[in-house]
């Protein structure tokens, strides 16, 4: 796992949250599957910043995707906003997928 | 509670409102030729040009094959092109189109009348066929990304459009003389532009995008990919010359010869994409569907053989029936029984299972049609393709009759699967 937080108690909580959200197709959660780049808390305004990308630029899970990680975490953080950037710079390879995520995929 | 934001959107899917008929009326027509075939058999004894046979080869290829494949990609534009679909209205009048035309049509081959309504159902082809080139090319042109994909999909409707054209050149010919030959004589050609330039191109084009996809394949080669298009568009051009200009049986084997090679060269590139692939486990819909791989050979060296057998002798009629069977019950059917399980689940767990996705369980994809009746609807449609194919080349009625009732079964549990599937409504709580 290669995310980068600005160490706030509250990034762990949401990659947490996020190892529940699944890509429906190959069946692993968005964290193991290497999409989450980036997860920022900004406590004075309270926000939080996800940077995170899909296989493929033009994924037809990606919606729903996109859409599982912005509820999951509005349904954890009810008070926070949320900021989804979807980026394809870098674009998402393989090595992205965790350990974890590997053993899943081998089985 | 505070609203949520996107920086980027993802790029929309098409609406399942535009794809969801041309599954139905597909998988409806699969059933409809089978059924078409148990009453019909005893055509499959005798010479190809046969209204029942016309007529089943049509529902297969318009309704089955084509229809099918019109409703995946449209679905799979944004995927293949790298854009979104340009329009969904478009999309529904060019299924509405085709939904009318393919039965006039297929109805005016079952009781040989080629008047109005075989001419209806041509025209209306024809213009579904192009509402579809329009809405393709205006996708693609907005689209940011110039890619392999797109100019197989691209020239593979292109071809689709010229072999629905011929068909109706030659619907007209019955009754007027447009050509030089009669409407039988040009058949070879109307089978071959759509079966190699529409068939074979999209199928490429499309399985070269989604099963390293469905693989997480680390394998990409697009030059490969650019040299099998090459090959086949040079194999089809190669043919119409030699059919049109200069047709002697030995030289047929040149085009054949660029197919094949194209052909193998997919096969190449499906296997280093399976090599190569990160997930290790492949369900039972992709192992199908890299069967209908392996049987785009068949057809194809049942072409030398053909080509072969009419150097020697003149009957051949039997052997030209095992072929056209291969390749709609064979390479076309297998490829679409598998894909059918790797797109529509997806599309409409998208339908059903969008806004709840992140709010906790959802069940797979998968899980919305029964693996227990895929794998028997796989085994009875297997035993059914052999057998028919050994049905036609021994001409026996009773193998014939009872590999169609295989080929029923599997229409049926194919049908089972594909409604369960759309009328799926998540569990209430």
């Amino acid at each position: 796992m290669n995310i980068i937080t600005n160490n706030n108690i509250k990034c762990t909580i949401a990659i947490v949250v996020l190892e529940s959200v699944v890509d429906p197709e190959i069946g692993l959660n968005v964290v193991d599957l290497g999409l989450i780049y980036q997860v920022d808390f900004d406590e004075p305004s309270r926000k939080i910043y996800v940077s995170m990308t899909l296989t493929t630029q033009f994924c037809p899970m990606g919606e729903s995707i996109v859409n599982g990680v912005t509820q999951a975490l509005q349904a954890a953080f009810p008070d926070d906003e949320v900021n989804i950037e979807l980026t394809f710079d870098p674009p998402w390879n393989h090595e992205r997928i965790s350990e974890e995520g590997q053993q899943f995929l081998n089985e | 509670m505070i609203a949520a934001a996107t920086k980027t959107n993802p790029v929309p899917n098409t609406s399942h409102k535009v794809v969801l008929p041309f599954y139905i009326f597909a998988a409806l027509s699969f059933l409809a030729s089978v059924i078409l075939m148990i009453f019909s058999t005893t055509a499959f004894t005798q010479h190809y040009f046969n209204p029942h046979v016309l007529a089943i080869t049509h529902v297969m290829a318009l309704g089955w094959g084509t229809m099918i494949i019109l409703g995946a990609s449209h679905q799979l534009v944004p995927v293949l092109i790298e854009g979104k679909l340009f329009s969904n209205a478009l999309a529904s009048i060019s299924f509405a189109l085709a939904a009318v035309g393919i039965p006039l049509l297929v109805y005016s081959f079952f009781v040989f009348d080629m008047g109005l309504p075989a001419r209806c159902g041509g025209i209306l082809i024809n213009a579904a066929i192009l509402s579809y080139i329009i809405n393709l090319a205006v996708s693609i042109s907005k689209s940011r990304n110039e890619n392999v994909h797109a100019v197989f999909v691209v020239t593979a409707a292109c071809w689709l459009l010229a072999t629905a054209m011929a068909g109706l050149l030659l619907i007209y010919n019955f009754e007027y003389p447009l050509l030089s030959g009669n409407s039988l004589s040009y058949l070879p050609l109307h089978a071959h532009l759509g079966i190699i330039g529409w068939f074979l191109l999209l199928i490429i084009g499309v399985g070269s995008r989604l099963i390293p996809l469905f693989l997480i394949s680390k394998y990409n080669n697009t030059k490969l990919l650019w040299a099998i298009y090459l090959l086949i568009n040079i194999g089809i051009l190669a043919f119409i010359g030699l059919f049109l200009y200069f047709p002697i049986t030995f030289f047929y084997l040149l085009p054949v010869i660029f197919v094949l090679t194209g052909v193998l060269l997919f096969g190449y590139y499906c296997y280093q994409s399976y090599k190569k692939r990160i997930r290790k486990q492949v369900d039972e819909q992709m192992k199908i569907s890299i069967l209908s791989v392996l049987m785009t050979v068949l057809p194809l060296l049942m072409l030398i053989i053909i080509i072969g057998f009419t150097l020697a002798v003149s009957n051949n009629a039997g052997l030209v029936m095992t072929y056209g069977f291969m390749i709609f019950f064979g390479w076309i059917t297998a490829i679409i029984l598998g894909m059918t399980f790797k797109t529509l689940p997806f599309i409409v767990w998208n339908k059903v299972y969008h806004k709840r996705s992140g709010l906790g369980q959802t069940p797979n994809p998968k899980e919305l049609f029964s693996s227990t009746v895929f794998r028997g609807m796989a085994i009875a449609y297997l035993a059914g393709f052999v057998l028919f194919a050994a049905g036609i080349l021994l001409s026996n009625l009773l193998v014939l009759k009872t590999a169609s009732m295989f080929l029923l079964i599997a229409a049926v549990l194919y049908n089972l699967n594909v409604f369960k599937i759309i009328v799926h409504q998540p569990a209430a709580k």
